[in-house]
């Protein structure tokens, strides 16, 4: 009797193990190396000295990393709330059965997630051509004046439809996901109280979705701050607009990569890992406390 | 992008806690250090003929970095004198991408290749890390009589070193659109105030129409005509010592010149190399193009529904009785100091380029411009008569201007963030039609922000 | 609220732990469809495969028609199979190693990280042990932190034991998936109940036994999911092979058709634009596998996701 009550408690450890050591040797190892860079400066003349948080000092006062900061966290208000706005609607579509070719239209808007980034920029970057990219070839055949993807001031909002585009269906189909488990009395007892599609929408999905919808909000908090793949792709064809501080991750890459100031780079990586952590925390808070007890 | 909830306020002590513990593992693995360089002699004494023959009959491997199409050609000339010796040719990107990589190689002190190839403007920053191999005791001094003088020069170091062979050059020309040119009565512009009002005519004449673009991502093309107008913008003496001018009077001749025509309109300025740009050379909407001696090659192929009306002349210039030319592109082979075999190493770069056969192979079946005196001077080159440009000697046009470039250019020890910072200052002042002096003065502290910051002692101009 | 009705879903839930979305559907009376609402749907529909009818589109053409023809309609001179030639054979054939590639990299990666995943989520659900709550936030936690900030030290680090420019590393980071631990761990939370556990430890059998024959077999939906998910991640990853790749031979389909890219747009002597074409057919058909997989595998993904959706 003693044995098979300890043995499963010995055994926990033994299944998370591999996994378990893998995250150390991948991930922690390359984790407390990057800290240790980020506390020494190497030069082109002079070589490498410590220099405690002298890199930390000189980040939080960079004003390039400021824009790269502040451009990553419109991006997040902007094109947030428009895709999971959207990938709400279409899910409850999906789920209202008010739908015909249904499946057709789920998996159509999934698709574009299987889609790599590099692929997505190139059709994107084509479709947004200002000379002969279909858009602007069809307004002027319209005589109208020809739309303005990619300059400065519709940048944003061109890579917020990319990355809109690339990612909607994936939180669409987590939302879906999580309608189809509802139960059907809730339904019933809804709808013998009367209750007409609306109401039934407001208040039996969407409190079953919040667990979902917190899910998909945590995953794009992430997913903005780090934004890095459709930038870096779209750069190549509009350097003037894109710059290599675009964004704050852009801009660690370039100080890694092309500047060779690796310590400075792990000191402005550490920096957007504790922005997102501090937002992350910050909506995790607001979301549980606004849970009813 | 996938992106991954949290559920526990309880994580940020533990995370620290355990990134303590990560970090003193993270440093215990990597109390070795960095790699040094090691290998290759440091002093210019001939290798011995014996070592050379010993080493060119041991079955060797080199892995060289390039990205030259089809080079198996010319290796196989090599490896056909030396069938010992095997050269994998990798394509690890072009240009940039590479440098990038290989500087991360030399770094982590393993994955750098043998031999790789690297562009003229690139070589200072890969001497300034001690990362090429000198190769005068290899015998490559004999050599320099057979390369164009300022090609020579480019590869050559500060205490006479040999740091790269030429492989091809990029001598600056005019590439125009004879039918164009008809069209509007424009005449081919032969000082920069005629190519100015050349730029005003045509677009007044057809606003569909420009003179040309002048790229706001390509400081490369910045550089060639900097370096034609006799500017000398960067200045390195010693291992720490730098003069950066690229605000100086004839830097500022230049912004003024091409930012005034920017602004006025009259010329393009998007991005090259996009598609929207292929787009504009096939619909004629440059009628010239300010290029390197690769580009009549390059759009003969990009460009194949307008042959026949492109024509080749030198650039306008600022001094008509003084005529100067600038370079843009052309690569060298160049030895890593790491590599294990320095001596089969250094005689491929030096064969690859100097070989009669090889280095005609470059010129006739990759199209490069060659580097070798020999070549230039080859009749049959000179007199090729491309059908895509009407029939005219192009060569001959091109080694004309050859013989015009400056031998005293020189280029800063890190390339790459000097190109990226004039992209974001000269290159957005001509996207947007702002002040681009004013731009070359952002340009010009930028670099010497970062050149301190990298320990260099920065000199003010003379 | 009734309560008369027992809870029939929880009943449901613990008998098939895989809920199929057939068996929750909600018996309501058939209602009529409406065709504005469909309409719209299938307007955004189009919007979504936009960009993907241009690929297709663009794939039957040469690089002139490219730059000459009008983006979404063909050209006069259809050549997709041509096109699929070229972009096999340019480069010796290049484009095929790229595709096998990844193939074994995602699929790998796949499989490896499914099964590191399920053995590590039913350790965190089904055992108590000191740290279970610690080390699964550790995780989680570490994805809050950008990729750049790893890549150069995971660089350095590889190098030193000689796995730079090896499908290794590739494979070993991608093995790891916070995303699927987590999955992994809300599913066997749900799927394997405690008392099949109970039965069959009491009849003796050894823990690995009961995990490869019994766990395995309930969590098999959720490793579905995280199969296909982690797959889709590696298939489609970039980053990590621009940084730890040299060797042209070696990069996945992403790496590859991104030279390919570069090759048309730079400068230079050896650049031509004749690639613009062979990118444009190469992104195409490197779209085509992944699409196949999910439409083939839909039945296991959704409903491995419903559950990591539902709970928390």
């Amino acid at each position: 009797m003693p044995k098979q009550l300890t043995r499963p408690r010995s055994a926990g450890p033994l299944f998370i193990a591999p996994f378990m050591v893998l995250f150390l040797l991948l991930f922690l190892a390359p984790l407390g190396y990057a800290a240790y860079l980020s506390l020494f400066q190497e030069k082109l003349v002079g070589g490498t000295s410590f220099v405690g948080l002298d890199n930390y000092l000189t980040a939080v006062k960079d004003p390039q990393l400021r824009e790269g900061v502040v451009r990553v966290a419109t991006f997040f208000v902007i094109q947030v709330p428009v895709m999971l706005l959207l990938a709400l609607l279409f899910a409850l579509a999906l789920d209202s059965g008010l739908l015909r070719l249904a499946r057709v239209i789920r998996l159509g808007i999934f698709v574009p997630y299987a889609v790599p980034s590099v692929v997505a920029t190139l059709m994107w970057g084509y479709l947004y051509g200002p000379d002969f990219g279909p858009f602007a070839q069809l307004s002027d055949k319209l005589s109208l004046p020809a739309p303005h993807f990619l300059t400065d001031s519709w940048m944003l909002g061109s890579l917020a439809n990319i990355v809109t585009w690339e990612f909607v269906g994936y939180n669409m189909i987590i939302l879906y996901a999580a309608l189809r488990t509802i139960p059907a009395d809730l339904y019933e007892a809804a709808a013998l109280d009367g209750a007409g599609a609306w109401r039934i929408a407001w208040s039996v999905k969407l409190p079953a979705l919040r667990p979902a919808l917190t899910l998909t909000l945590l995953f794009s908090v992430i997913g903005s701050f780090q934004l890095f793949n459709e930038p870096n792709l779209l750069m190549k064809i509009v350097p003037d607009v894109i710059d290599s501080s675009y964004t704050a991750n852009l801009y660690a890459y370039t100080l890694a990569f092309t500047s060779q100031q690796i310590n400075y780079a792990a000191a402005v990586s550490f920096l957007l890992g504790l922005v997102i952590v501090i937002i992350s925390y910050a909506f995790l808070l607001t979301a549980n406390r606004r849970r009813p007890a | 992008m996938p992106e991954y909830p949290v559920s526990s306020p309880a994580l940020s002590r533990r995370l620290l806690l355990t990134a303590a513990g990560a970090a003193s593992l993270g440093a215990a693995l990597t109390a070795c250090g960095g790699g040094g360089s090691d290998g290759g002699s440091t002093s210019s004494e001939p290798v011995g003929q014996a070592d050379i023959d010993k080493a060119m009959t041991t079955p060797t491997e080199l892995t060289f970095w390039t990205w030259v199409p089809e080079i198996a050609q010319e290796i196989a000339l090599f490896e056909k004198k030396y069938p010992a010796i095997k050269v994998k040719a990798v394509n690890a990107g072009q240009g940039t991408p590479e440098y990038t990589k290989l500087r991360t190689a030399l770094k982590a002190g393993s994955g750098a290749p043998d031999l790789v190839q690297i562009e003229f403007q690139a070589i200072p920053t890969f001497t300034i890390t001690d990362s090429l191999l000198d190769l005068r005791p290899y015998g490559a001094s004999a050599l320099k009589s057979q390369f164009v003088d300022w090609t020579w020069s480019q590869v050559s170091g500060s205490d006479g070193e040999v740091w790269a062979i030429p492989q091809d050059t990029g001598p600056m020309g005019m590439l125009y659109r004879q039918d164009i040119f008809d069209k509007h009565g424009v005449e081919v512009p032969k000082t920069w105030d005629e190519f100015a009002e050349a730029a005003r005519k045509l677009h007044q004449a057809d606003p569909d129409v420009y003179l040309t673009n002048l790229a706001a991502n390509q400081v490369a093309a910045w550089h060639g005509l900097l370096w034609q107008a006799g500017a000398k913008p960067y200045v390195t003496s010693g291992k720490s010592d730098i003069t950066v001018s690229v605000d100086d009077a004839v830097s500022k001749k230049l912004g003024a010149f091409w930012g005034g025509l920017a602004q006025e309109g009259v010329i393009g300025v998007e991005p090259d190399f996009t598609d929207s740009w292929y787009t504009a050379l096939n619909k004629g909407k440059y009628a010239t193009w300010i290029v390197g001696a690769w580009g009549p090659a390059f759009l003969s192929g990009s460009a194949k529904d307008t042959s026949g009306k492109w024509r080749a002349a030198p650039m306008p210039q600022w001094d008509a009785a003084k005529p100067s030319a600038g370079n843009w592109g052309g690569s060298t082979t160049a030895v890593i100091r790491s590599t294990k075999n320095p001596i089969a190493a250094a005689l491929f770069a030096q064969f690859l380029n100097s070989d009669a056969e090889s280095a005609k192979m470059f010129a006739t079946k990759q199209f490069f411009f060659p580097a070798t005196k020999a070549l230039l001077a080859d009749a049959s080159y000179i007199g090729a008569t491309p059908a895509f440009y009407g029939g005219q000697k192009v060569n001959e046009v091109f080694a004309g201007i050859s013989a015009q470039v400056d031998p005293s250019f020189q280029w800063p020890p890190f390339l790459d963030q000097v190109a990226t910072d004039w992209t974001e200052t000269v290159g957005h002042s001509l996207a947007r039609k702002t002040d681009t002096v004013a731009a070359l003065g952002s340009w010009q502290s930028r670099i010497t922000t970062f050149a301190k910051s990298q320990g260099f002692t920065v000199k003010a101009a003379p | 609220m009734t309560t008369t009705t027992p809870p029939a879903s929880s009943v449901v839930r613990t008998a098939d732990p895989a809920p199929e979305p057939s068996k929750q559907r909600r018996r309501r009376p058939s209602q009529r469809r409406s065709t504005p609402l469909t309409i719209a749907m299938l307007a955004v529909l189009a919007y979504f495969l936009l960009p993907l009818l241009w690929l297709l589109i663009a794939s039957t053409k040469s690089t002139q028609d490219l730059i000459n023809s009008f983006g979404l309609w063909f050209s006069d001179a259809p050549q997709l199979l041509t096109n699929i030639r070229d972009t096999f054979t340019q480069d010796d054939g290049v484009f095929l190693h790229w595709l096998l590639n990844t193939l074994l990299y995602a699929g790998v990666s796949a499989v490896g990280a499914a099964l590191l995943a399920a053995a590590a989520g039913y350790g965190f659900a089904k055992f108590r042990f000191r740290g279970n709550g610690a080390a699964f936030n550790l995780v989680l936690g570490a994805v809050m932190v950008p990729a750049t900030a790893l890549a150069i030290p995971t660089y350095l680090l590889f190098a030193k034991v000689g796995l730079v420019n090896t499908p290794w590393a590739i494979i070993l980071p991608s093995l790891v998936s916070p995303f699927g631990l987590y999955l992994m761990r809300v599913y066997a939370q749900d799927a394997v109940p405690d008392s099949i556990l109970e039965a069959a430890r009491m009849d003796g059998a050894g823990e690995f036994r009961i995990f490869s024959q019994i766990v395995l077999r309930l969590l098999a939906p959720g490793l579905v999911t995280v199969l296909l998910f982690t797959l889709v991640a590696t298939w489609n990853n970039y980053f990590l092979p621009l940084i730890m790749l040299n060797d042209s031979d070696l990069y996945p389909i992403t790496l590859g058709l991104s030279s390919w890219a570069a090759q048309a747009q730079n400068g230079g002597a050896g650049a031509s634009s004749d690639m613009l074409a062979l990118v444009v057919t190469g992104s195409m058909i490197s779209v085509v596998p992944l699409v196949v997989a999910f439409l083939l595998l839909q039945r296991y993904w959704q409903s491995g996701l419903a559950t990591g959706g539902v709970k928390q």
